[in-house]
């Protein structure tokens, strides 16, 4: 048996760390060193996979269900190995509280919302992407910034990743929320520019 | 003649034992016996068998069994003598018998001559009702045990009963008694001439003179029909008949001729056996036993024996005693549980008293071990200064050197410290040790000193000294501790090592141990093993490493399989070595069939592998130790 794990390039172009191609990463360890190490790959394979693939939401439920666009990182069919749903639930539990993700919808331990990128890098790209678009002054409705008719770096953001960041930019008043016919609206502001 | 006045005739034809009474027993036998009667050879009396019995002697003849058999009660017998025999004289064994008392005489004559030869043969048939319960005795027992009612313990009384049933009892009653009991015989005679005050009364014809008359015929005395002379009880209303000398019989009397007068029938007090009585001398007092063919020595020991034993004068003592505790009915039920509790009780006190001294003593025993204690105390405080430089500078209490310094100490002082630790020491073991008593430096070193010899005990049991053969950890490498405990004591037999005085012993383990041997506890299970140094943690982990490096992820079986461990123990093991962070594992994962059967035909072997190992734990290398991440930036 070869023991030296290499890194994989997926077809996607993602590259696979070497740790994901032995058997032990996709079990949970009893030892509480190793399981650290473990959670921690575990963390930042998802999250980078998450960012390379713009996706935001992951359930546990996901390891079992077939051709989930997860798949490819939560198991290998190289060593014909999977994670278990219990043991990516206990990854998500540590993601959730060292801040990386939040559970959403709120009151549940199995679905989360990954910050690949922080509430603050997101009110940073979006206040960037509305001065650099010349959005800046108008009142827009969330919708027209998630699902924006050129395709941009918020396109399918979740609402609460975009209030969040909403709320970071209004407490450094680059931001106002304004209630609108259909539900709630934003004006950017030039914030500090501007001051 | 003393064969006719002592003896009484039996059926030979029954078997002896069948003629014994209740609480006879027979003892021995010989045949080919003949018989004197005092000086002369009795005639009829000469092949026969005799038998010995705790109570009487029987003499069965064997050309006529039904007529010359007799039995002789040994209570008549004075004193014995053995002669050796001579040449064609046969060894002989004389029996000198007690004068007849006179009184008695006439009765017993009577119960003599009233019975047939065969008079005892109907004994089991025949009964005496019991005045006061109604019980109907039967005459199974000797002469004395038959006095007393066996279901109500009354003595017999047999005027009433006698007056009351007359035709039935009187006859009965004097041949049952025939030949012993001074003080019930002359009951008898009365009873016997009330009987037959009653018959000559009653209107119907008297047995003696139906018995007198020609005829061999015998009226029954309920219904007076005429029976045959064979018959024992009557054959129309079944009472028993009264026995009556017969003509068939008399004409072969079993006595000898010259001294039994035909005639004699029931007449009292026969004239010629007083006359006989008169010139009673020694030699007229006295049976021979001729043994024809030899065994007279063995015989004449047991009648010896039987005769020294006085069977019939102990029944006489002991039966009041003895018919009150078998006591029948519920009283008598209630007294035999009270006497099995009395003399259980007894015993048990008897076994106990010991016991109850010592309890008795055990205040004064602590308190003397107390005062000693004290007192002891008192003098190693004096001694303390002396002896503490001693003990306390040589080595660390804790490890070696131990048993070299601390008596080298002891013995460098006054002998007194090591006498009072002696008596410490016995003291604890007796259980006497004192709450305040101090745990010294001298107990201390005699403990360690106890627990080394134990280690240098425990150590030839593993390791197998040279007379031992092999150890218990000859062949293995770890052994778990139950077991090692339980061969110890198996080993040592008797003064077994408790567990805690065990654990103890184990620290000291490897001074004496040349691999030396170590305790192991796992954590997981709290597991402990004694082990040898290869079996060490770090040891086994670093060789667990190696092999993991070389052939790849093991399961635990094939490295019980390798190490030669049992499943459990090598689980342990690897459990251990895991959580110090030298391996990691592979359970396998989920739904490895799933990929199995999805990547179908592009399965490789790695495939192949995953799902043979599925659900079975692989042990890696740690595979996470100084893993710095290489995937996607």
């Amino acid at each position: 048996m070869n023991m030296t794990l290499a890194p994989y390039t997926l077809p996607s172009g993602f590259v696979l760390p070497s740790i994901h191609s032995g058997p032990p990463f996709f079990t949970q360890q009893p030892n509480p060193n190793s399981r650290k190490i473990a959670t921690d790959n575990w963390t930042r394979l998802l999250l980078s996979y998450a960012r390379h693939k713009k996706l935001f939401v992951l359930r546990a439920e996901d390891v079992d269900v077939p051709n989930c666009e997860w798949e490819e990182v939560l198991s290998n069919p190289r060593i014909g190995r999977k994670i278990r749903a219990a043991h990516l639930a206990a990854i998500l539990a540590h993601m959730v509280t060292s801040g990386q993700a939040v559970y959403d919808p709120p009151n549940q331990t199995s679905a989360v919302l990954l910050y690949w990128r922080s509430p603050e890098e997101w009110a940073q790209v979006l206040h960037d992407w509305a001065s650099s678009t010349g959005q800046l002054n108008t009142i827009m409705t969330f919708y027209e910034i998630v699902e924006p008719p050129v395709p941009s770096p918020l396109s399918g953001l979740p609402f609460p990743i975009l209030r969040k960041a909403i709320t970071v930019l209004t407490k450094s008043n680059r931001a106002q929320i304004i209630a609108v016919a259909d539900g709630e609206g934003v004006r950017f502001l030039s914030g500090q520019p501007g001051r | 003649m003393p064969l006719k006045r002592y003896t009484t005739s039996v059926d030979g034809t029954i078997p002896v034992p069948a003629l014994l009474y209740e609480d006879e027993a027979l003892l021995t036998s010989q045949d080919n016996v003949g018989i004197y009667d005092g000086q002369q050879k009795a005639p009829h009396h000469q092949a026969g068998t005799i038998y010995a019995t705790t109570h009487r002697l029987f003499y069965i003849d064997v050309a006529h069994p039904l007529s010359r058999s007799f039995s002789l009660d040994l209570a008549h017998v004075a004193r014995t003598e053995h002669y050796a025999g001579l040449f064609t004289s046969s060894p002989k064994v004389t029996l000198y018998l007690h004068p007849l008392p006179p009184k008695p005489e006439a009765p017993t004559q009577i119960g003599l001559v009233d019975q047939p030869p065969s008079s005892l043969a109907p004994d089991g048939l025949q009964f005496w009702e019991c005045e006061v319960c109604s019980n109907r005795n039967p005459i199974g027992l000797t002469s004395s045990a038959s006095m007393v009612c066996a279901l109500c313990g009354v003595p017999r009384s047999s005027v009433k009963a006698s007056i009351d049933m007359p035709s039935r009892r009187a006859p009965l009653v004097s041949h049952s008694l025939s030949t012993s009991l001074p003080s019930s015989s002359l009951n008898l005679s009365a009873s016997l001439g009330l009987g037959k005050l009653s018959l000559s009364n009653s209107a119907a014809p008297s047995p003696p003179a139906a018995s007198h008359s020609s005829s061999d015929e015998v009226a029954c005395s309920a219904c007076t029909f005429l029976n045959s002379p064979l018959l024992r009880e009557c054959e129309i209303c079944g009472t028993p008949l009264p026995r009556k000398p017969t003509l068939s019989f008399s004409s072969e009397p079993h006595p000898p001729a010259k001294s039994a007068p035909a005639s004699r029938s029931a007449t009292p007090a026969p004239v010629d056996e007083d006359s006989d009585e008169d010139t009673d001398s020694p030699e007229k007092r006295m049976i021979r036993l001729s043994f024809r063919k030899g065994g007279d020595k063995p015989f004449y020991s047991v009648l010896r024996r039987s005769l020294l034993g006085k069977a019939w004068e102990s029944k006489q003592v002991a039966k009041p005693l003895a018919s009150a505790s078998r006591g029948i009915g519920i009283s008598g039920i209630l007294r035999t549980v009270e006497t099995t509790a009395y003399a259980s009780q007894t015993n048990m006190e008897d076994a106990l008293a010991d016991l109850e001294a010592l309890m008795i003593k055990w205040k004064d025993m602590v308190k003397l071990a107390q005062d000693l204690n004290e007192r002891l105390t008192a003098a190693s405080t004096v001694a303390q200064p002396l002896v503490t430089p001693g003990i306390g500078l040589p080595s660390s209490p804790s490890a070696s050197g131990l048993s070299a310094a601390a008596p080298g100490a002891a013995s460098r002082q006054v002998v007194e410290p090591e006498e009072a630790t002696f008596i410490r020491s016995s003291l604890a073991q007796l259980g006497l040790q004192m709450a305040n008593a101090p745990v010294t430096q001298d107990m201390v070193h005699d403990e360690r000193k106890w627990y080394e010899e134990l280690a240098k005990e425990l150590a030839g049991i593993l390791e197998g000294t040279g007379k031992g053969g092999e150890g218990m950890m000859r062949k293995r490498g770890i052994i778990a501790l139950d077991e090692v405990w339980g061969g110890w004591n198996r080993a040592r037999g008797v003064a077994l090592i408790p567990p805690a005085t065990f654990l103890q012993v184990l620290p000291h383990l490897p001074n004496f141990t040349l691999p030396p041997i170590r305790m192991r506890t796992f954590a997981a299970s709290g597991l402990s093993v004694l082990h040898t140094p290869p079996y060490g943690s770090a040891t086994f982990a670093s060789r667990l490493v190696g092999v993991l490096t070389l052939v790849g992820p093991r399961t635990t079986i094939e490295i019980a399989q390798e190490e030669d461990l049992p499943i459990g123990l090598t689980q342990e093991m690897l459990d251990e070595v895991e959580m110090d962070g030298e391996t990691c594992r592979d359970d396998g994962g989920s739904g490895v069939a799933l990929f199995a059967s999805r990547t179908g035909s592009a399965s490789t072997s790695a495939d192949a592998w995953a799902a043979n190992g599925g659900g079975e734990v692989r042990y890696w290398i740690n595979i996470f130790r100084g893993y710095v991440w290489d995937g996607q930036e």
